[in-house]
């Protein structure tokens, strides 16, 4: 046989494949990951006092700029959920560290006495990294009405949400097409975020004219990961839980890819970065985040529209009502599946660049997601392409409500607890087809 | 570059105690995945039910060691449950996602700021090991042995223990599935309606295959803690998961000698592979034709991703590993 034959020509095709990527990918890499030697970690903690007892709990998604004395910028950044911003400076010299204090999440103002502004002088770096903590404490009852905080949070949740529903109407359409539950999708929303950010900050262009490219690059990564590998293996007739392992292997691949490539560092975008929230009664909303909200729900509203009315949408309602019975009256499986592909790809790396203007860039910032998109489109109904509009939506608003309740750090976790539920109550989902899911 | 030490390196990690960890880790994911056919993403977190029952010993209930084990079992039995009662019934895929949604749940609150005073939170939980350490007998500042394989007497301690527990559950699960019971859960992994048409209640018997299975995982998490002298959350990523997966796929699934020497081949690869690539760019970074490729700070991304090609090249090539068979991977319960 010579099955063996071309079994080695495809392991070395395979090699090649990832060879060549890391050469193509290396030019800029190796500058560009370079950790620079001396960095600024900025920590922003709440000193939260819950009767007498006090805890130090960190403030994610503060913004920090670092300057020089003379005012010239040298870097900034935002508090990730450790409460952390690690800003690299070119030397250990004196510099200025600034706290945005309209950043700080409604509820928590600085204690009094705290400074905004912390000047370091250079014999300070004892280390390669100097660390500046900014002390915040709840102003609990008296800073915000709850009310005023829920809203605030029913804002950010339905921003989350759009986020969420757009990159995961591809998962749940692959789904629901191939039976593939494909955990490199996050890898697809990360593809967008990081593209997204070699066009507009290394390359300088805008982030305007850049958008549209990312996204139709997603749809191609879709095509290609459909293409190179997944369609190989539907070919051969390997076993959806082997295709679901390989995902898996394919998300480490490509996670780790991103890091080689990127670095361990979360980055902003250069455009629409520094934003002035504007009041809206008890909420606050800057005009980039009400911007992309308004794009993420007309881009639903669209994909919704497309499936209901088009006929292609009509002929990917049917592969994944029942494959066989689609392909037996006319539709062609296989271009409905790549159609599916890009156009999850392409949804997926527009989530990508808003997820990126939202928080930062990182190469963790989709693997991060890839779990409230799996409660998502379980909620919403696995394989159904409205289930995973509303599931999402409902996700990322109960991810952001949670946190009323719940520490900033764990609030992830009710939006996972209430995937176990739906499964117990009502395995099918929200809009799922009640059908034999044992 | 030195090769004698990347060899000497790459041969005593085939026994070190990473190896051993893995495979403990490894036989306990084949029980569920190899022989039961149930997806289990969540290895990690009945690892780390071992490892925080240690370290709730002397962090919050402050008795002695011992006592971790009992509590490491109750947390898996109440983890096995919390998982198992909502996903058995579903499809595999569900398991899955479940499971190492569960498993980060898990990493969450360990690590969190508000049950630091019970986990440790992201410093996790030092200081438990102690009556471990007073039982070694061997003296914990002497090096023994001849390099390669040469160990400080602690590390030789926590070798032993390890391995000897990697035999003593092999052995058992060698004898478990040459049983009725193992009978039936291979049955239940080639058709479970089959199953179900004989009268017997698959749904236990799956129950019980994952928590036997997280049971050895839990001391896989012990044995790791207890070589470390510490426990920490970050050790018990979902990545960690798929490691031992990917060992175990190595070695070969359904066979208890594939979840032993699949772990120990994916140790002495990865370590290899860590080595070479450090020794090649300890001076400089490594270029090919005037194009960087890969440096010193490269080095960990470049051996993921190696591990995670390897996955899809063995799932797609060789999914029965190197010793498995191709008739006991019937994955597909579909």
């Amino acid at each position: 046989m010579n099955n063996s034959k071309s079994r080695c020509f495809a392991v070395a095709r395979a090699f090649a494949v990832v060879v060549g990527a890391l050469i193509m990918f290396s030019a800029p890499g190796v500058a560009n990951a370079a950790e620079s030697e001396n960095s600024i970690v900025i920590s922003v903690l709440d000193q939260a006092n819950n009767n007498g007892v006090s805890e130090k709990i960190p403030v994610a998604g503060v913004k920090v700029s670092v300057t020089n004395p003379a005012g010239l910028a040298i870097g900034e950044g935002v508090t990730d959920s450790a409460g952390l911003a690690t800003i690299p400076v070119p030397a250990k010299d004196d510099y200025v560290v600034t706290l945005d204090v309209a950043s700080l999440p409604s509820g928590v103002t600085l204690i009094e006495g705290t400074k905004t502004v912390v000047n370091i002088v250079k014999d300070s770096f004892t280390t390669n990294s100097k660390r500046v903590t900014f002390f915040a404490g709840t102003a609990g009852e008296s800073g915000a009405s709850l009310f005023d905080r829920v809203a605030q949070r029913l804002v950010d949740g339905i921003r989350l949400g759009l986020i969420i529903a757009i990159c995961s109407v591809g998962l749940s359409l692959i789904f629901g097409t191939t039976g593939l539950t494909n955990f490199a999708h996050g890898e697809m929303v990360t593809f967008g975020g990081l593209i997204a950010f070699w066009f507009n900050v290394l390359l300088g262009i805008p982030l305007l004219i850049a958008a549209p490219l990312v996204i139709a690059l997603g749809g191609v990564l879709g095509l290609a990961m459909n293409g190179i590998i997944f369609a190989k293996l539907r070919k051969r007739g390997i076993g959806l839980i082997s295709q679901l392992v390989v995902s898996v292997g394919l998300s480490i691949m490509l996670r780790n890819m991103y890091l080689y490539q990127f670095g361990g560092r979360t980055r902003p975008l250069d455009d629409f970065s520094l934003q002035v929230a504007k009041s809206f009664g008890p909420v606050s909303i800057t005009m980039r985040d009400l911007t992309t909200a308004i794009i993420s729900l007309v881009v639903l509203l669209g994909v919704a529209t497309f499936l209901q009315r088009s006929r292609t949408g009509k002929a990917i309602r049917a592969v994944s009502d029942n494959p066989s019975l689609a392909s037996s009256t006319g539709i062609d499986t296989q271009k409905i599946i790549r159609v599916v592909w890009f156009a999850g790809g392409a949804l997926a790396a527009m989530g990508g660049v808003f997820r990126g203007l939202d928080e930062q860039v990182g190469f963790e910032m989709g693997s991060g997601l890839i779990f409230l998109m799996f409660a998502g489109i379980t909620l919403g109904g696995l394989g159904s392409a409205y289930g995973a509009l509303i599931g999402g939506f409902f996700v990322g608003l109960l991810v952001e409500l949670a946190s009323l309740v719940v520490p900033a750090e764990l609030k992830n976790a009710p939006a996972l607890l209430i995937l176990i539920i739906v499964l117990v109550v009502r395995p099918q989902g929200i809009l799922g087809r009640k059908q034999r899911v044992g | 570059m030195d090769i004698i030490k990347i060899l000497e390196n790459t041969i005593s990690a085939f026994f070190g105690i990473d190896a051993a960890y893995f495979a403990l880790a490894a036989i306990g994911l084949n029980i569920q995945f190899g022989y039961t056919g149930l997806l289990n993403f969540g290895q990690s977190a009945f690892m780390a039910c071992g490892a925080y029952g240690l370290g709730m010993t002397s962090q919050y209930f402050g008795v002695g060691m011992w006592w971790g084990i009992l509590i490491g079992l109750a947390l898996v039995i109440i983890l096995g449950l919390l998982v198992g009662i909502p996903t058995l019934r579903l499809r595999a895929d569900y398991l899955a996602i479940v499971t190492i949604a569960t498993a980060e749940i898990v990493r969450l609150v360990v690590r969190s700021v508000r049950f630091k005073e019970y986990f440790g939170g992201s410093d996790g939980i030092n200081s438990f090991s102690s009556s471990f350490r007073d039982l070694s007998p061997f003296d914990p500042g002497a090096q023994y042995g001849v390099r390669p394989f040469q160990y400080s007497g602690y590390s030789l301690w926590t070798m032993i223990v390890g391995w000897s527990l990697v035999i003593i559950f092999s052995f058992l699960v060698y004898l478990l599935m040459k049983s009725p019971w193992g009978r039936v859960v291979k049955a239940i992994r080639e058709d479970e309606d089959a199953v179900r048409s004989l009268g017997k209640n698959v749904y236990s018997y799956k129950m019980q295959s994952l928590i036997i299975g997280g049971v050895v995982g839990m001391f896989s998490g012990m044995i790791f803690a207890l070589d470390r002298g510490s426990v920490q959350p970050d050790n018990y990523s979902r990545d960690v998961t798929f490691y031992v997966l990917t060992a175990l796929v190595l070695g070969g699934v359904a066979r208890v000698s594939g979840s032993v020497i699949g772990p120990m081949m994916f140790w002495g690869l990865y370590v290899f592979s860590d080595n070479f690539l450090r020794e090649l760019t300890k001076d400089r970074p490594f270029e090919m034709f005037g194009i960087g490729i890969i440096q010193k700070s490269q080095v960990g991304p470049v051996n993921y991703m190696l591990i995670g090609l390897g996955l899809m090249l063995l799932m797609t090539f060789r999914p029965q590993g190197i010793f498995g068979s191709k008739e006991e991977m019937a994955l597909d319960g579909r």
